[in-house]
C-alpha cells in the first residue's frame, strides 16, 4: 500500500508509540537536569571534581546503547526502565559539560561586582551566574533531548516502548512490501518529534533570554 | 602633616595587614589610616604596591589576616560580610554590570535585597539616574550593552548609590574609559560630590587622577607602606621623600597648575577695552590713558576680538572691525592655570583672554600672572609647615 | 539567530572541554598522571575478570552452554571488530576530507548549516537508518542483501553526518589569527591548509577517527538484526531466551570493547597530536 494510506491506517498506533517515545526523552531528560545542573555548579566550582564529574558522564556516553540497556535489565529487569536509566546517563554529559562552559564563560567583573554589593553567594548564582550561563545550558540540554530521541528507538530491543517497535516491526518483516511503510513511518515520526523539541527549544530560548544577552 | 581629629573620621584602618600563604612578605604590611568624613582619600602607588588589596579589605571581598577596621565607630572586621557590603558602595573598572538586565533592575539590585517597596525604588532609580545626568525615561528600560562606555560607568556609580551609602570604595572606576570622556566623568563626579559629600576611597595608579580628585592622598610604596598622607598641594610642594618625588615625576610644578583656576586668582582687569563700533579717537585715547601696549576690542556682547597695537590705529585707514591680531586664546574661570598656560604657549599674543560662560570679557592672565600665583601658593605651604613644626614642638597654636 | 550563537558558544567550549589530550596531563601530579593513564585498563580489567568468574561460577543450562562457547563469543567479537574497524576506516576517508573541504573559505556560509545540520541530526535513530539503508541494500541487485557489506554501508552512512560535524568545528577551532598571518606572509591558501591548518588538523582528525570508532562499535551491536552478526546477537538472544548470562556476556563486551578502544583511541590521540597545542 501507498505510505500516504499505511500513515492514515495506523496513524493512531503511530501516535500511541510517539507518545511513549516522547515519555522516555523527557522523563529521562527531566531528570538529568535535576541532577545534572547541580553537578555542572559543583563542577564548575570546585577544580578536584571537575574531571571526575566530567570524566564519568563522558564515559557514560561511550557506552553503546543497547550494550547499556541490557546491563540495567538484571537490575530493573525489561521494559521501559532500563531505557529510561541509560538515557538519564547519557542526557548528563551534554548538560553538565555546557553548565559548566555557560557558568565559566560569565564575566568574572559582573559576579565581582555583584559581590562587592553585598549579594551572597547563592544570590549570585541564583540572579546572576545562572541566568547568564543559561542560553548555553539550554543548549546542552537541547543536545540531550536530541541525543535520547535518536537512542530511544533501540529501546525496543529490551522490551521498552517507542516508534521503535514500528521500525522493529520493519525489520522483521523485511523483504517483504509492508516494510518500507513501517521503516519510514517509525524513522519519520522520530524526526518528527525532533523537529518539535527543536522548535520547542528554540521558541523556549527567545522567551527566557533576556534582550540584554541575546 | 595635617592630622584628622577624632569625631572627623569616618573609616580607620588600624594595624591592617594582607598575609597570603606561602608569600614572604604581607602584600599589605600594617596600614594605618584615618578616613575622614566627607572626603575622598585617593590611594595612589605603582602596580603591585597593594592599594586594591587594601581597599578590598574595607569592604572585606578580601579579608584581613590581622588588624581592625572600624566604620563609623563601629568595628566592622568580624561582622556578615555581605550586609557589610550592602552599607557601601563599591564601583570597580570594568564596572560588572549586569547585562541580562534593564538599567533599573542594576541599579534596584540592593535595595531589592533590603526590602524596599517598589515605589521607592522606583523613585530612588529615577533620582539616580538624574544625578549622574542620565534622563530616567530613555534609560532605565535599556540594557547595558546599548550604552557607551561612558554612560555604563555613570550607571555602575549610580547602582553604588543605590541605597545611599556613607562609604564608597572605587577601584579606577574611569580607568577603562577614553580620556576625552574619563575627564568628562571626573568632573562630573566632583560636582556631585561636592553637594552628597560621601567617604570615599578612591584607587588610581595615576598620580594625576589622584591629584584632581583627592581630598587627600596616601601615596604607597611596597606592601602599601604609607610613604605621604596629605592633600595634594602639600605633596606637590612638599614631597616627603624621594619615592613621593619620584612618584610624582619631573612635571610636579607643571601639575600644580592643575591645582588652582583662574578665578581664583588676581587677573589683569585694567586692560583698555573698546568697543567695536566706537570710534577711532577714543581707542586712541584709550591706549593712550593705559600703560598698555595693545588694546582690546571687543564686540557688542563683549566679546574679545582682536588687539590692536599703535601701529594699527595709527594709520589713516585703522578700523576697529580689522586688523591687528585676532584673540585666538580665551579660557573661561573654572579652567585651571595649566589650561590657561596651553593657551598662552600656543597663542600668538603670548596672553589669555579670560571671558564667562557666554564669550563676556572679564580679564586677562598672562606669564607673570600665573607666576605669580605659584609664589604665593609657596608662601601659603611654608606657612603650614611652619604652623605644623610649632604645633609638635610646643603643643599649641602658636600666635 | 540566537541559537545558532548560542550553538556556537557552546561548540566553541565542546572543544575546549575535550581539551587538548596533552593539556589533560600537564599541570597534574605525577600521582594523578599515573591514575589517569591506569584508571581506566583497571576498571576493564577488574570487569572483565569479574564477570568471567561470575559467569564460569554460574551453573548453565544447556541453552546458555551452547551459545557461551568459545567459539562462538570469540566469532562474535571478531565479526563486531571487523564490521566496526572497516565501516570506521570508510567514514574516516569520505567525512574527514569532506569536513575539510566543506571550512574552505569559498563554503564558509555553509558551515554553519552543515553543522547545525549535523547537531539536529542526533536525532536520527541509529537503528531507522540502519534499515533504510538495508532496504535500499535489498532493493538494488548488485548488492548482497544481508550480511558485512550492507552492515558497513549502513554505519558508515550512520556515522558519516556527526564525524563530518566534528570534524568541522574542530578546523573552525584553528585561531583565524594564524591563518590570516600565513596569508600575509603570502603564502597560498593551499599552502596555509597544509603547512598551518592541517598540522593543527591532525588532532581534530584524530578525535575523528577515535568518534567514528566509538559510534560504529556502538552501532555494530545492531547489526544483527540484518544478519551481520555482531555482538548485539548475543544481547538479542539473551533477551529474547531470557537468558541473562547470554545477554550480559554480549553486553559486557561490547561495553568493555568500546570502552577499550576509546581509551587506545586516546593514547594515539595524545601519542601523536604535535607538540605545544
Amino acid at each position: 500500500m501507498g505510505f500516504l494510506e499505511y500513515l492514515a491506517q495506523n496513524y493512531d498506533a503511530l501516535l500511541v508509540q510517539s507518545f511513549e517515545h516522547i515519555q522516555l526523552v523527557v522523563v529521562s531528560v527531566v531528570a538529568a537536569i535535576i541532577v545534572g545542573v547541580p553537578l555542572g555548579i559543583v563542577a564548575h566550582r570546585s577544580e578536584l571534581l571537575r574531571s571526575a564529574i566530567l570524566n564519568t558522564t563522558s564515559t557514560f556516553l561511550t557506552v553503546p546503547s543497547l550494550a547499556f540497556f541490557a546491563l540495567l535489565i538484571p537490575l530493573v529487569g525489561i521494559g521501559n526502565t532500563a531505557p529510561i536509566l541509560a538515557l538519564f546517563c547519557y542526557a548528563l554529559l551534554p548538560i553538565v559539560r555546557n553548565t559548566v562552559s555557560g557558568l565559566r564563560q560569565v564575566d568574572p567583573a559582573i559576579v565581582e561586582s555583584a559581590k562587592g554589593m553585598g549579594i551572597g553567594s547563592f544570590g549570585r548564582l541564583r540572579g546572576i551566574e545562572l541566568p547568564l550561563a543559561w542560553p548555553v545550558i539550554l543548549t546542552g540540554v537541547r543536545v540531550s533531548t536530541l541525543l535520547n530521541i535518536g537512542i530511544a528507538a533501540i529501546a525496543v530491543l529490551v522490551g521498552g516502548g517507542g516508534l521503535g517497535q514500528e521500525i522493529f516491526r520493519g525489520i522483521r518483516s523485511l523483504g517483504s512490501p509492508f516494510a518500507p511503510n513501517l521503516v519510514f513511518g517509525g524513522t519519520l515520526f522520530i524526526i518528527g518529534i525532533a523537529l518539535v523539541f527543536d522548535l520547542f527549544y528554540l521558541l523556549l530560548g527567545r522567551l527566557t533570554t533576556t534582550r540584554g544577552i541575546r | 602633616m595635617t592630622d584628622v581629629e577624632n569625631s572627623d573620621v569616618m573609616i580607620e584602618l588600624e594595624d591592617l595587614t594582607k598575609m597570603y600563604p606561602g608569600q614572604p612578605v604581607p602584600a599589605v604590611d600594617h596600614v594605618n589610616m584615618r578616613i575622614p568624613r566627607g572626603e575622598i582619600v585617593v590611594l595612589v602607588g605603582p602596580s603591585g604596591c597593594g592599594k586594591t588589596t587594601t581597599m578590598k579589605m574595607v569592604n572585606r571581598l578580601i579579608e584581613p589576616t590581622s588588624g581592625r577596621i572600624v566604620l563609623d565607630g563601629e568595628d566592622v572586621t568580624k561582622v556578615n560580610a555581605n550586609q557589610l557590603r550592602r552599607r557601601i558602595g563599591y564601583v570597580i573598572q570594568q564596572i560588572g554590570l549586569f547585562p541580562h538586565q534593564t538599567i533599573k533592575q542594576n541599579i534596584a539590585t540592593v535595595p531589592k535585597v533590603l526590602g524596599w517597596d517598589k515605589d521607592r525604588i522606583d523613585h530612588r532609580v529615577d533620582e539616580l539616574l538624574r544625578t549622574v545626568g542620565m534622563d530616567p525615561e530613555e534609560f532605565r528600560d535599556r540594557y547595558p550593552k546599548e550604552l557607551s562606555g561612558g554612560q555604563r560607568q555613570r550607571v555602575g556609580v549610580a547602582r553604588a548609590m543605590s541605597v545611599d551609602p556613607d562609604v564608597m570604595l572605587m577601584d579606577e572606576p574611569f580607568g577603562a574609559i577614553d580620556p576625552i570622556t574619563r575627564e568628562r566623568l571626573q568632573n562630573e563626579f566632583l560636582r556631585v560630590q561636592a553637594e552628597i559629600r560621601k567617604t570615599i576611597i578612591f584607587v588610581t595608579h595615576d598620580i594625576d587622577e589622584a591629584i584632581k580628585m583627592g581630598d587627600r592622598i596616601a601615596i604607597l610604596q611596597e606592601q602599601s607602606h604609607i610613604a605621604q598622607f596629605a592633600p595634594p598641594e602639600e605633596i606637590l610642594t612638599a614631597p616627603a621623600n624621594d619615592f613621593v618625588a619620584d612618584f610624582i615625576g619631573s612635571g610636579a610644578s607643571l601639575k600644580r597648575l592643575n591645582l588652582t583656576r583662574i578665578r581664583d586668582i588676581q587677573l589683569h582687569a585694567d586692560a583698555p577695552v573698546v568697543d567695536v563700533n566706537d570710534d577711532i579717537t577714543t581707542a586712541r585715547q584709550r591706549l593712550r590713558d593705559s600703560d598698555w601696549t595693545a588694546l582690546l576690542v571687543v564686540d557688542a556682547e563683549r566679546r574679545p576680538q582682536r588687539w590692536l597695537r599703535p601701529t594699527d590705529l595709527k594709520r589713516p585707514s585703522a578700523d576697529l572691525h580689522q586688523g591687528g591680531l585676532p584673540v585666538d586664546a580665551t579660557v573661561e574661570p573654572q579652567a585651571t592655570l595649566a589650561d590657561a598656560l596651553n593657551e598662552m604657549i600656543i597663542s600668538n599674543a603670548g596672553c589669555v583672554v579670560v571671558t564667562d560662560g557666554r564669550g563676556a570679557y572679564q580679564g586677562v592672565a598672562d606669564i607673570d600672572t600665573i607666576m605669580a600665583s605659584i609664589r604665593a601658593m609657596r608662601a601659603q605651604v611654608d606657612e603650614y609647615y611652619r604652623a605644623a613644626k610649632l604645633l609638635d614642638i610646643e603643643g599649641e597654636v602658636a600666635v | 539567530m540566537a541559537v545558532d550563537l548560542v550553538d556556537d558558544v557552546a561548540l566553541k567550549d565542546e572543544a575546549a572541554t575535550q581539551v587538548s589530550p596533552r593539556h589533560r596531563t600537564q599541570g597534574l601530579s605525577p600521582a594523578r598522571k599515573v591514575w589517569r593513564y591506569v584508571a581506566m585498563p583497571l576498571f576493564l580489567t577488574i570487569v572483565l575478570v569479574g564477570f568471567y568468574l561470575y559467569i564460569s561460577g554460574q551453573e548453565l543450562d544447556t541453552i546458555e552452554a551452547r551459545q557461551l562457547t568459545r567459539p562462538i563469543i570469540q566469532g562474535r567479537l571478531t565479526e563486531h571488530i571487523y564490521v566496526s574497524a572497516i565501516s570506521t576506516f570508510f567514514v574516516v576517508l569520505l567525512a574527514v576530507p569532506l569536513g575539510i573541504f566543506a571550512t574552505r573559505p569559498s563554503l564558509q556560509r555553509f558551515t554553519p548549516g552543515i553543522i547545525g545540520l549535523g547537531n539536529f541530526g542526533q536525532a536520527i535513530p541509529s537503528l531507522g537508518m540502519l534499515t533504510i539503508i538495508n532496504l535500499f541494500a535489498l532493493t538494488v541487485t548488485w548488492l548482497p542483501s544481508t550480511g558485512t557489506v550492507p552492515a558497513v554501508l549502513a554505519l558508515v552512512a550512520y556515522s558519516t553526518l556527526p564525524i563530518l560535524r566534528n570534524t568541522m568545528v574542530g578546523l573552525r577551532q584553528v585561531d583565524p589569527n594564524l591563518l590570516e598571518a600565513g596569508r600575509g606572509m603570502g603564502l597560498s591558501n593551499f599552502q596555509v591548509l597544509r603547512k598551518i591548518e592541517m598540522p593543527l588538523a591532525v588532532p581534530v582528525v584524530l578525535a575523528g577517527v577515535r568518534t567514528a570508532l566509538v559510534i560504529n562499535i556502538g552501532t555494530a551491536a545492531l547489526v544483527f538484526l540484518y544478519g551481520a552478526g555482531g555482538l548485539g546477537t548475543l544481547i538479542f538472544q539473551g533477551f529474547q531466551l531470557r537468558r541473562e548470562p547470554i545477554l550480559l556476556t554480549g553486553a559486557v563486551l561490547t561495553a568493555t570493547l568500546a570502552l577499550l578502544v576509546d581509551y587506545l583511541a586516546g593514547l594515539v590521540e595524545e601519542w601523536l597530536t604535535p607538540r605545544g597545542i
